[in-house]
């Protein structure tokens, strides 16, 4: 192999897509996707005013009271506010049906917004009846609903001889206050940010082995059906050919990965932070640590070598891109499985299953960089991941290299797994 | 003096078929050498082979009299039958990836570009991408890929097919113009009249093997004596069924025959008369077709 060629193909293929509009479009489209899908739905529920006319009917006696009180001094957890809710109680008619009708009419002219409707049979069943036009404000109902347990909680505590004061001291639920102890020190971090923490690691790659990986196959197809790929190997043998396209399409991920972590780090500065007052109070950012961020480098080059030189060798094979597609939803199967593992080795990333199948090589980028995220594992067991996914990107280049030689030039018909595995023999 | 590419006993084969059987030839520097053959007779293989694109089952490649290697290689141009360009490159940008392709520094293939833009006309294109080019103009492109790092041996796979007639003067000066120049052209065509017009010396390939070589001026010269004009009228067709006659063909009214080597041509015409009015039966130039034709019959 003579390097200098490999840098010929690798200096292209990196420039010909660092100067694309495209390129820059999806570097800046994921940190805005990731901030739209996080954290705007989130933004803009808690935004959101619970403005409710409700009319209260109790025909039981006595929880009416208690319910429209509890309603009055209801506190949203999102600290949003619910000055806007205004709830009325209305005694119970002795025709139940020709009041239920009409407070039916007063929802559908827009004079209430919903009813409560409160009778023994129901409550015996621990149900109390709640119309209104629109039922999918879940946010409101949640609020409203557990107005109604305390209040019926209240109610039945009362009845039973209990002073509700008390009770109310002695069930004050407890909350988990989540530590995290890594060899730096503990620190204070809420679960959540533990998981999102893991979850971006592992999506963000995931996501780039799976989108570079068919960029190395649409780009291989391309040279193949625009044939320029036959000038290129008269000067280039095949393997520098595709060790260059590679390196380049490696080095454009890189930079793109590059422009993300520095964001991301301008982004998590304490002055910046604490300049972003969305973020709910209470919850940690998690900051990456750098071990964390090697790895998950390394993991990355790693898997991009293991599974392009394999896109690299379909791409070869096939004359356009949807053929090949078929054939590399093959390959993604192998991308896709750590997904369903993801929360098994998540919450136990000691056990059995997450260490052995985090050392499966085609699973260790995914299922390791998952591992070291939450948890790092011992030191032997990250080397032989390395080890384990080193000997499996040779053999992946080796066998890639082998169909992509006599792929690139073979035109026509779609081949065979047969006519494949005779290429890989191919002397 | 060494050839600047030989072929020695190449042979190639695709499972039960023999593409390139023990195919040999030398082409001397300042020569035009044609490689010829109808369609599928294995003149890309032999090229591909030369290129060190398909490896050979025996046989050997050898340039400037040296069993061939890859730095070698980089001072050969090769413009295969099937050409393509990245789309979205631009032209310099393109162009200076074939040099760098061939050893080129960048640096040192601005200036090279820039004359060759200019003498192809496509100057004021060079900043513009592949893809706003017109066909023509991607050839030129192609073209100025092939010979821009100077090379001494040039391979041309049908360089002519699909070309518009002025890319084909173009080609055609710039072959005259290496030829001059002590460099080395090695083509392949199935149409005989280019390769008649062109080359120096030729090899024509039929079914993968090699069934006539050498200079084309000695090759006419002795077709010259075998092959005859005839103006007749008659079962015209019955020509072929005449013991030593080698290949027929009807041209504007009058029928060309190639002779078998050993053949009398009095015999012939003594048979011809006796089914035939024979109005002028004489000896003419040859051309290349037809001997082609008749040499893949001698070779049966």
């Amino acid at each position: 192999m003579r390097p200098d060629r490999v840098r010929v193909v690798a200096r292209r293929e990196y420039l010909s897509r660092v100067k694309t509009k495209g390129f820059w479009l999806a570097t800046i489209a994921l940190p805005v996707f990731v901030v739209a899908v996080g954290v705007l739905p989130g933004l803009l529920i808690s935004k959101t005013k619970i403005s409710q006319r409700i009319v209260v009917v109790d025909a039981v006696g006595g929880l009416g009271e208690r319910l429209v009180a509890e309603l009055g001094e209801m506190e949203s957890p999102l600290g949003d506010s619910t000055a806007g809710l205004v709830a009325t109680l209305e005694a119970a008619a002795a025709d139940a049906t020709a009041q239920r009708e009409a407070l039916d009419r007063r929802v559908l002219d827009g004079e209430i917004d919903a009813w409560i409707w409160i009778d023994p049979e129901g409550l015996a069943a621990n149900q109390v009846e709640y119309h209104a036009e629109s039922v999918s404000n879940f946010l409101t109902q949640g609020l409203i609903e557990r107005s109604i347990s305390r209040a019926v909680r209240l109610h039945r505590l009362t009845a039973a001889g209990h002073d509700p004061a008390a009770i109310d001291e002695l069930v004050r639920s407890v909350g988990l206050e989540t530590v995290r102890v890594s060899p730096e020190g503990s620190r204070a971090e809420g679960a959540e940010a533990g998981i999102i923490l893991a979850w971006v690691l592992f999506f963000l790659l995931y996501m780039m082995l799976v989108i570079y990986g068919q960029q190395v196959m649409i780009g291989v197809i391309e040279e193949k059906t625009s044939r320029i790929v036959e000038v290129i190997v008269s000067t280039t043998r095949p393997f520098e050919l595709m060790m260059g396209k590679l390196c380049g399409i490696c080095l454009v991920a890189l930079t793109q990965l590059g422009i993300w972590l520095a964001t991301l780090v301008a982004v998590t500065l304490p002055g910046v932070v604490s300049a972003m007052a969305w973020i709910p109070e209470g919850v940690t950012v998690p900051t990456v640590p750098l071990a964390v961020l090697v790895h998950f480098v390394l993991h990355f080059l790693f898997g991009f070598f293991l599974f392009s030189a394999i896109y690299a060798a379909i791409g070869s094979a096939f004359n356009n891109v949807q053929e090949a597609q078929q054939f590399a939803s093959v390959l993604v199967v192998f991308l896709v499985a750590p997904i369903f593992l993801f929360w098994t080795v998540l919450n136990d990333p000691d056990s059995t299953v997450s260490v052995v199948t985090s050392l499966v090589p085609l699973f260790t980028p995914l299922l390791m960089l998952l591992r070291i995220a939450v948890k790092m594992p011992p030191a032997w067991q990250i080397l032989l991941g390395y080890a384990l996914t080193a000997a499996a990107t040779w053999a992946t280049i080796w066998v890639g290299a082998r169909v992509y030689r006599i792929g690139i030039l073979m035109y026509g018909k779609k081949p065979t797994l047969a006519e494949l595995g005779r290429w890989i023999r191919y002397a | 003096m060494n050839p600047s590419l030989e072929l020695r006993a190449v042979r190639k084969t695709f499972g039960a078929l023999v593409a390139v059987d023990e195919i040999s030839l030398a082409a001397e520097p300042g020569t035009i050498f044609g490689l010829l053959g109808p369609n599928g007779a294995g003149k890309t293989t032999t090229i591909r082979m030369i290129m060190d694109i398909l490896a050979p089952d025996s046989g050997e490649v050898r340039f400037f009299g040296a069993p061939r290697g890859a730095d070698l290689l980089d001072r050969v141009g090769y413009l295969p039958e099937e050409r393509g360009l990245y789309r979205r490159m631009t032209v310099v940008d393109h162009l200076a990836f074939f040099g760098e392709l061939h050893g080129m520094q960048r640096r040192d293939s601005r200036r090279p570009i820039g004359e060759w833009l200019e003498r192809v006309g496509l100057a004021e294109w060079g900043e513009r991408r592949v893809e706003e080019l017109s066909k023509g103009m991607q050839q030129k492109v192609q073209l100025v890929g092939t010979v821009l790092h100077d090379p001494d041996v040039i391979v041309l796979d049908e360089p002519f097919s699909g070309l518009d007639p002025i890319n084909q003067g173009l080609f055609k000066d710039l072959l005259a113009e290496y030829k001059a120049r002590g460099k080395t052209i090695l083509f392949s065509t199935h149409v005989m009249e280019q390769a008649e017009k062109l080359c120096d010396r030729i090899c024509l390939i039929s079914k993968g093997r090699a069934v006539l070589s050498g200079e084309l001026a000695a090759i006419k010269s002795e077709f010259g004596g075998r092959t005859y004009r005839v103006e007749a009228s008659g079962d015209l067709e019955r020509l072929e069924g005449i013991g030593g006659v080698g290949s027929v063909l009807r041209q504007d009214g009058s029928v060309r025959l190639v002779l078998e080597p050993d053949a009398e041509p009095s015999r012939v015409l003594a048979e011809m008369v006796g089914f035939l009015e024979v109005r002028e039966f004489r000896s003419a130039e040859p051309e290349l077709e037809e001997i082609f034709i008749s040499a893949v019959r001698d070779a049966a």
